[in-house]
């Protein structure tokens, strides 16, 4: 008798559940044929660095180089159209479907169908109040030229001849080149192409994929069109000169040359420090604490690696993050080499006091060879001064952490670590 | 006689709970392990390459296990025993679980195990999560989760020596729940939260 009772309670439950579910599913569905189904699409997979309203400030936006595009402005560098006009659909398409090598942006070929692609092209492009104000104005794209060593030979004479090298070095990969530090239009951090590196071009390597970037330039970044500049036949063998760069990647390398490449790494890496500092600090993520955020975890301006983002630890109290900037008050200015060095790898403070193993991952970071901890503190050093100043970690009031601690120990229940948005620290003029 | 026996039990009491609570107050919090042992036990406890032939693999993985190693990737990838992590079962993950407005992730199993852990992954597939923070399903890592974007400024070359490395590793069934939506953060200023020390895999 129960047993029915219970079961017709579970039937009930059940058909109720089911209703109100496929209801939800009805309603959501009414909302998204309402909405175009390229917002769709763009939600679902593109806000992560695009950012909700397409400035190219999404959550994720701040940590990466180059910064993700923003599509309010219309600007584009993978085009096959002239200079000055915006890219065809085919461009747009062709960059979601392929992705765009050396960045963050994946190719969604087959993670996302034709049609939704399109869809979310057409939405990317309602974005920009410009669109659609000038028309695309396509490329003619001859047969090109068969790559030979004399269309190489000549296409060397036009990389002298245009100077290339003041950016992408007499060797492609920067040496010699006069300028090293880049901005885009929007005055985010950029670098120029190693272009003996083709599995990086942003817009593939093929010749013809190069010749479309001389002929076309890279909208927003400092590499102009060659239009005017150059002769159709000398971009063509420009091209080809730069395909003959390439050098072999790591993954077709055989022992001899990957000895050879790890040693060339490390004698770069030692040569100039800071840039390699800058690269583990870039990639060890130190700004994703390091840095205060806002509710849309977006980093507060001017305050990346500034510290303040304010990580409770539940029972151990709050813990702000340090302010990492070459401030001489508040920041690292006044710390020596070894201060620092400790404190990354034995999570020990200047004044003696210690921080738990974790978010702050000094285990981890001990593990960093000596050359390496040197090239973090030196590029430190050179990160623009902040005032930012960050008060010290505080313990909540004793009977709560005891009873916090009881919790975990024994009851075991797990202790949240939460993150918060905003800055803890007092923010100074800067200097 | 009944008084004292009153008065001493009270004592007594007392004593008990603040022994308790100085127990409490000086027990060290996660680990038995001095911190500056801490991460040398980390270090050792990735597997090494010296037994893979190929001398040009070898070295690539070796260069994979020194950026595994030092970008901490066993600090959310752990897996937790009985008494903290148990770094025999290396990157196995589920020790720590994330809640966020968006949902709740629970830390990957990155041995190369078939069925659960990236053993069916293709090396793009894996090379992507870590440029893009995409998965094979189409989703987008939260990056203040899985700090993708840091490891995206990783050289193309960098990545590929992760993924020769990580393929390395010695294969451990754990499967890990897949992401749950629901669970939304309820701190007032809060962006996300995460639980740490207990192990979220299902045995």
């Amino acid at each position: 008798m129960t047993l029915t009772k219970r079961m017709r309670r579970y039937a009930c439950v059940f058909v109720l559940q089911t209703a109100f579910v496929g209801g939800l599913a009805w309603l959501t569905n009414i909302g998204a044929g309402a909405q175009p189904r390229g917002k769709a699409v763009y939600d679902a997979h593109c806000v992560e660095c695009h950012g909700a309203s397409g400035k190219g400030d999404g959550p994720s936006a701040a940590y990466l180089i180059p910064r993700p595009r923003d599509f309010t402005t219309g600007k584009y560098k993978i085009r096959s159209t002239e200079s000055g006009t915006p890219p065809s659909d085919e461009d747009l398409i062709g960059s979601v479907r392929r992705g765009l090598y050396g960045t963050a942006m994946p190719g969604w070929d087959r993670l996302l169908s034709d049609t939704e692609i399109g869809d979310v092209v057409q939405y990317v492009k309602s974005l920009s109040p410009q669109s659609g104000a000038q028309p695309a104005k396509p490329i003619a794209i001859g047969d090109g030229l068969p790559s030979s060593p004399a269309s190489i030979a000549r296409g060397q004479q036009a990389y002298d001849k245009l100077q290339c090298g003041k950016c992408h070095g007499t060797d492609g990969r920067g040496t010699g080149a006069v300028a090293t530090t880049f901005e885009d239009d929007w005055r985010m951090p950029l670098r120029a192409a190693d272009l003996t590196e083709p599995w990086t071009f942003h817009g593939g390597a093929t010749s013809r994929d190069i010749y479309l970037r001389f002929r076309s330039g890279m909208t927003g970044t400092p590499m102009p069109s060659f239009a005017d500049a150059a002769s159709e036949a000398e971009m063509w063998d420009l091209a080809n000169y730069v395909v003959s760069l390439g050098r072999k990647p790591i993954w077709s390398m055989d022992a001899a040359e990957v000895q050879q490449f790890y040693t060339h790494l490390d004698a770069k890496a030692k040569a100039d420090p800071v840039r390699r500092g800058a690269q583990l600090v870039d990639t060890l993520g130190c700004g994703l604490c390091h840095s205060p955020v806002d509710q849309e975890k977006r980093v507060l301006p001017g305050m990346r690696l500034a510290g303040g983002m304010l990580i409770r630890i539940v029972p151990f109290g709050d813990f702000p993050t340090g302010n990492l900037t070459s401030d001489k008050a508040t920041g690292l200015g006044d710390w020596t080499n070894d201060e620092i060095k400790r404190v990354i790898t034995k999570g020990i403070l200047r004044d003696g006091s210690r921080l738990l193993p974790f978010p702050m991952d000094y285990g981890s970071f001990s593990t960093l060879t000596p050359d390496d901890l040197d090239a973090i503190v030196a590029y430190l050093r050179t990160v623009p001064a902040v005032s930012n100043k960050v008060p010290a970690a505080s313990r909540p009031f004793l009977p709560v952490y005891l009873w916090g601690k009881f919790k975990m120990l024994i009851l075991g229940s797990d202790p949240p670590m939460v993150f918060f948005a905003g800055n803890a620290g007092a923010k100074g003029t800067p200097r | 006689m009944k008084k004292f026996l009153k008065w001493a039990l009270l004592v007594l009491a007392v004593i008990v709970v603040c022994g308790f609570g100085a127990f409490l107050y000086f027990i060290p919090p996660f680990f038995i392990t001095p911190p500056e042992d801490f991460g040398k036990a980390l270090a050792d406890a990735a597997p090494p390459v010296t037994d893979i032939a190929d001398p040009a693999q070898r070295a690539i993985a070796a260069r994979g296990r020194y950026l595994v190693t030092t970008h901490g990737c066993i600090g959310c990838h752990a897996t937790n025993g009985s008494q903290g992590p148990d770094l025999t079962k290396y990157l196995a993950g589920g020790a720590l679980k994330f809640q966020t407005p968006h949902g709740t992730f629970i830390s990957r199993n990155l041995t190369p195990d078939q069925e659960t852990g990236i053993g069916r992954r293709t090396d793009d597939e894996v090379k992507r999560v870590l440029r893009s923070g995409t998965f094979p399903d189409g989703h987008v890592a939260i990056g203040t989760v899985m700090p993708w974007p840091a490891f995206s400024n990783w050289t193309e070359e960098d990545r590929h020596a992760v993924v020769v490395y990580l393929r390395h590793l010695k294969p451990i069934a754990h499967r890990i729940p897949d992401p749950a939506p629901g669970n939304a953060v309820t701190i007032p200023g809060a962006i996300e939260q995460d639980y740490a020390g207990r192990d979220y895999g299902i045995k």
